[in-house]
């Protein structure tokens, strides 16, 4: 299939999608939600058929705006907006596709009580292209405008329910620190256009490493602030366990599972070895020229990452609210998933740092599934009880046995229970840590055990003696039970064949990222 | 010849810092991040603006360039420019309707109120 040629409609649909759902609205009810479905699931469908495209022939699709060709007219460097997809970010596109869509047909039943649910689809969808758009984007201008289309969208879902405190509270906490972060992202962006007069990513990477220069660390330092206040890494985690928590479930599922991976983890990625790359600093350190240090980078991720996954493993432990149990949850697996990337690129070149970073990718894909399931099904306890308080929860899994089941599944995979596929991506990660440094791989059991904990004391709830108030509640309608079913099942299939998954998808998307000369060869292409 | 803008620039980034750290009231803190955003597109305009061998550089227009003596400046940086002053201007309305929201439900501006979620 044609990647190319399909690339355009992952932008088109939702964008069309988006700005047309309030003119939809005026027929009805039933007209809004079956074009927010139908949006939402073509863009699923281009999604598939990309990842599909991209994983079949293991090239990168590049896509220019306005051109046959991203290189200027008789100039030999890039001008125009170009898409660059890779396996890596294809993976991405169908983490999001899919996690969205699912989001979206659980929203008819659970935001069926709401009102001004045209401007929830919209958001909903606008949400979505950003996340798409940052995943596509091959352009550090094109890449900090996606960015900040995810950012507002999801600043207004935090606060969509503007009757109640919490959210108001939540959305400008979240809204504040966001801002700062996009602040310094866009001075980075801009120190680095003042350094080498370029945005492409594959020019600038070019061009970086012929003049690895000061304003170029300066400009390093701040992506990596910015970005690590974006994916909630601690010690700047509060916003998200505030967020989080406070958004309608839909949204936090989308938050949690996809905005701090794609918006943070992913764009941290790309940055690191596809414009300051691990490689440029081998070869120049080789023939002694000057170079940007990625080693020490590397390890200043591990350390933040070590940091992060102790401290929101450990204040899951603590919390009485479900819902800020599991914001903090994901605050320590993003820690894994930093882990994975810090190691990728302090060990890079070696089998280890390949592993560690497939490990991180897959991580990225499982905890997406695990963690929108997990809220999805924290959105259903409080649809039926009203509550999320775990101390009114108790014996759950009389009255609503299907859920409490789901429930399971999803935290025995959070765990990392082998036939469940957070055990894969786990033991990636293990592996290749203990391999580069025990010490590490230690860390890493710590937090798992502080997980375990966790969860082990909601499940403990869920099981135990019936209280009054959970007598009165049923199992979900079936808009807002499929969702959880289908993630449920995902999980599981996704469980049954780890090794071949990561050998198939995961090993090849991480070369794919480490393999920055056919990143910039793919735009700069015959110059 | 001293570049001021870009002094100007570092200026009014530090400043618009120093007000997000220093200062409570939620309105002033919207303040902040807008002249955090000021300083920014001015420097990234500066970037733009080179003058190079004494020639001050026109404005980016295509039309008729063949017959243009002096240099252009950049068209990127004030592509960006324009873009994200209304990025700006959306973040900008959206924390004027959260803070609207606040002072509803809170009965105040100070953001060391804003502090009932905890845990």
């Amino acid at each position: 299939m044609n990647g190319e040629a399909i690339l355009p409609y992952l932008i088109i649909i939702p964008l069309f999608g988006a700005f047309s759902m309030p003119i939809v609205s005026l027929i009805g009810r039933k007209a809004r939600e079956a074009w927010a479905v139908i949006i939402s699931g073509a863009t699923l469908a281009v999604a598939s058929a990309l990842f599909y495209s991209v994983w079949e022939d293991r090239g990168i699709i590049v896509y220019t705006l306005g051109a046959k060709s991203p290189l200027g007219q008789g100039v030999s460097f890039p001008i125009r907006i170009v898409w660059e997809v890779d396996l890596f970010g294809a993976i991405m596109v169908l983490m999001v596709a899919l996690v969205s869509f699912l989001a979206v047909v659980y929203s008819l039943g659970y935001m069926k009580h709401d009102t001004g649910l045209d401007k929830y689809y919209t958001l909903i969808i606008v949400l979505e292209l950003g996340m798409l758009g940052i995943a596509i984007t091959g352009d550090l201008f094109n890449f900090y405008v996606f960015l900040e289309i995810m950012s507002i969208a999801s600043y207004a879902l935090v606060a969509f329910r503007n009757d109640t405190w919490e959210g108001i509270e939540a959305g400008i906490k979240y809204m504040f620190v966001g801002s700062i972060a996009s602040s310094f992202i866009l001075l980075g962006i801009a120190l680095l256009y003042g350094q080498y007069g370029t945005l492409t990513m594959s020019y600038l990477a070019v061009k970086l490493a012929q003049n690895p220069t000061v304003t170029a660390k300066v400009a390093l330092a701040l992506f990596i602030a910015g970005l690590l206040f974006k994916s909630g890494a601690s010690p700047v985690h509060m916003w998200l366990a505030d967020a989080h928590p406070a958004a309608p479930s839909s949204i936090s599922a989308m938050l949690s599972g996809l905005v701090i991976k794609v918006g943070g983890v992913y764009a941290l990625a790309r940055l690191l070895f596809s414009i300051y790359s691990p490689l440029a600093y081998k070869a120049l350190r080789a023939y002694g020229y000057p170079y940007i240090n990625m080693n020490t980078v590397g390890w200043a991720i591990i350390i933040f990452a070590c940091l992060t996954l102790i401290i929101g493993n450990a204040m899951a432990v603590i919390q009485t609210d479900m819902k800020r149990l599991l914001a903090y949850s994901s605050v320590g697996q993003i820690g894994y998933i930093l882990l994975g990337l810090g190691i990728g690129l302090a060990a890079y070149g070696s089998h280890t740092g390949e592993v560690a970073l497939a490990g991180a990718i897959y991580h990225t894909f499982n905890h997406a599934l695990m963690k929108a399931l997990l809220f999805l099904i924290a959105g259903v306890v409080i649809h039926e009880l009203g509550t999320r308080d775990l101390n009114e929860l108790s014996g759950l899994a009389k009255t609503m046995p299907k859920t409490t089941f789901a429930f399971l599944i999803g935290a025995a995979a959070i765990i990392g229970m082998p036939p469940l596929n957070g055990f894969a991506s786990k033991w990636l990660i293990y592996e290749s840590s203990a391999i580069f440094n025990p010490i590490l791989g230690a860390i890493a059991i710590i937090g798992t055990a502080f997980c375990t904990a966790a969860y082990v004391r909601v499940l403990y709830t869920f099981f135990g003696r019936p209280s009054e108030r959970v007598m009165k509640a049923k199992d979900p309608e079936a808009s807002m039970l499929w969702p959880i079913i289908i993630l449920a099942v995902a999980i599981v299939i996704m469980g049954l064949f780890p090794w071949q998954i990561s050998e198939k998808v995961m090993l090849p998307a991480a070369k794919a990222l480490e393999d920055q000369l056919a990143y910039i060869s793919a735009v700069l292409g015959g110059a | 010849m001293i570049q001021f803008q870009f002094i100007t620039a570092f200026l009014l980034i530090v400043l618009g810092i120093y007000a997000f750290l220093a200062k409570r009231n939620l309105i002033k803190l919207i303040l902040a991040l807008d002249i955090i955003d000021s300083g920014i597109h001015l420097l990234l305009i500066s970037l733009g603006y080179r003058i190079e061998l004494n020639e001050v550089p026109t404005a980016p227009i295509y039309t008729g360039y063949e017959t243009l003596k002096s240099p252009m400046v950049g068209p990127l940086p004030q592509a960006l420019v324009l873009t994200s002053i209304v990025i700006g201007v959306c973040v900008l309305s959206l924390a004027m309707a959260l803070t609207i929201n606040a002072y509803r439900h809170y009965g105040t501006l100070d953001v060391r109120a804003l502090r009932r979620l905890r845990g």
